[in-house]
């Protein structure tokens, strides 16, 4: 995570996500998926072919791409297809666009209740025999029963979760780096899914985004770094109010 | 030679010729900021060297002195309720911290007897100059205890000139010895965890004795904390260079 100054000069704090090595896997029609909307499989981070059985190679194969960390669908309309086997980029997003992101969470293993659901706990003096950290009472006397999904100790973390509404800063080209505002559920080094927001209040917010995706070798050439257009890039002199 | 045996003297070899490579060496001495070594951890180096360019941008525009903790600074910068829209504040720097674009430094200084202390980020667009006053190191990289010291050791005038610096090579050391006020104190600063040489402790022998306790010898020789920066500084400061020459 890094800092990133507003040409007003206030400070934003904002994560780096790297694109590596994305290639589109399958494409999976309305009625193959099952959904109401065409699928399109992508592939993330490379790894080595060697620790998995063959019979899950053969996605890679037809796609004729190396042996990918994780799998992942997305949603796409039909007019946005790609072809199978198309490297994906970061100038894919633009500065300016608002992302949903997608990770596992940090696993912190077996927790207690006051960790896990935030619950209060009891007081550390005062008498209380044996009890500072415990859920309390579960229940109630009439319903003589627990509820299902009733918070209690377990595993907490290890689970997917998003971030909705995330600003994308700033899109550097030559390493593949998207720069998203604010904080990111997963450890550093993770694996993350990133995706067109579909919070209503960013539904129209792209204007011109490269569709259905960039290609890398198509006309278009972009310049090394793409930055929004209140963002103090550091070729300027400094911030001065008039 | 007279050899006692009768069979010809051992060949020593003549001693080797140590080669003193002075570029190098001069090149090891030159100051490097403290934000430009990255800390010890599992983040990619990529996401560093990525920070790093984005430093060396900032500093062609915008020129960030040497300085040291226990400098005496003067900082302007832009503030949009200010009636000639900048503001100046000079004081010694007490603390530098952070990593990367980050990084901070805090200056201190006692205006109309009151303390103030000042958190700036060297990288931040609002400051438009940074001016240092005075040079000099003092014993001890993190000056906080001013704060329980007597005022006098805190004030710098506001309007003072700059100290005009004798040679090009040496940052004079201040063995000053501070006073403090009575006890009690925001931190115990007689405990060898922080390692305080810049204080005149004029505690009973007992109550240094005491503190003695809070000592961790083991420390020094825990081979896991160990963190040898110098081939990481070596890379940063070729690479300093070559961007800073464009």
């Amino acid at each position: 995570m890094m800092p990133i100054w507003t040409k007003s000069g206030e400070k934003h704090a904002v994560t780096l996500l790297k694109v590596q090595d994305c290639h589109v896997l399958r494409y999976l029609s309305k009625e193959e998926s099952g959904g109401k909307t065409a699928k399109l499989l992508v592939g993330g981070k490379n790894v080595s072919p060697f620790s998995r059985p063959e019979s899950a190679h053969e996605i890679f194969k037809e796609a004729g791409v190396p042996r990918k960390q994780k799998v992942t669908t997305f949603n796409v309309t039909d007019d946005a297809i790609i072809k199978p086997g198309t490297p994906l980029y970061a100038a894919h997003f633009r500065p300016g666009q608002f992302v949903d992101v997608t990770a596992k969470t940090i696993g912190k293993g077996f927790q207690g209740v006051m960790k896990r659901w935030g619950f209060k706990g009891q007081p550390a003096s005062h008498g209380q025999t044996k009890t500072h950290r415990r859920p309390g009472a579960i229940s109630t006397n009439k319903a003589a029963k627990v509820y299902r999904g009733k918070k209690m100790p377990g595993k907490m973390g290890n689970i997917y979760r998003t971030s909705f509404g995330l600003k994308v800063w700033r899109i550097n080209t030559k390493h593949d780096i998207i720069y998203v505002n604010g904080s990111v559920p997963g450890h550093t080094n993770c694996l993350v899914k990133v995706r067109d927001s579909k919070l209503p209040t960013y539904k129209d917010c792209n204007k011109n985004p490269p569709f259905p995706t960039f290609f890398a070798d198509g006309d278009e050439e972009l310049p090394e770094d793409l930055f929004d257009e209140e963002i103090f890039q550091f070729t300027d002199p400094s911030v001065t109010f008039a | 030679r007279v050899s006692s045996d009768g069979k010809p003297p051992k060949f020593q070899p003549p001693p080797k010729p140590v080669i003193i490579d002075r570029k190098t060496q001069k090149e090891e001495k030159r100051f490097l900021s403290p934000e430009f070594i990255p800390p010890r951890g599992r983040t990619d180096p990529l996401k560093y060297y990525i920070e790093r360019k984005d430093m060396i941008q900032r500093r062609k525009v915008f020129n960030i002195p040497e300085f040291y903790v226990g400098h005496v600074l003067a900082v302007t910068t832009a503030d949009p309720y200010a009636s000639d829209k900048s503001k100046r504040f000079v004081g010694i720097c007490i603390q530098r911290g952070g990593n990367g674009l980050g990084a901070t430094f805090v200056l201190r200084n006692v205006i109309e007897d009151q303390g103030v202390e000042i958190c700036y980020e060297l990288y931040s667009p609002r400051i438009q100059a940074i001016e240092v006053l005075k040079l000099e190191k003092r014993l001890d990289e993190n000056l906080m205890y001013l704060r329980d010291a007597l005022p006098e050791y805190s004030t710098f005038d506001v309007n003072m000139k700059p100290v005009p610096r004798m040679d090009h090579e040496e940052i004079p050391v201040n063995k000053l010895q501070v006073r403090m006020k009575p006890k009690p104190w925001s931190k115990r600063w007689e405990r060898p965890k922080y390692n305080i040489k810049g204080i005149k402790f004029e505690l009973p022998e007992h109550k240094m004795k005491a503190a003695q306790k809070w000592s961790q010898p083991w420390l020094e020789f825990d081979m896991l904390r160990e963190y040898d920066t110098s081939k990481i500084e070596q890379k940063i400061r070729k690479e300093l260079s070559e961007e800073l020459e464009k």
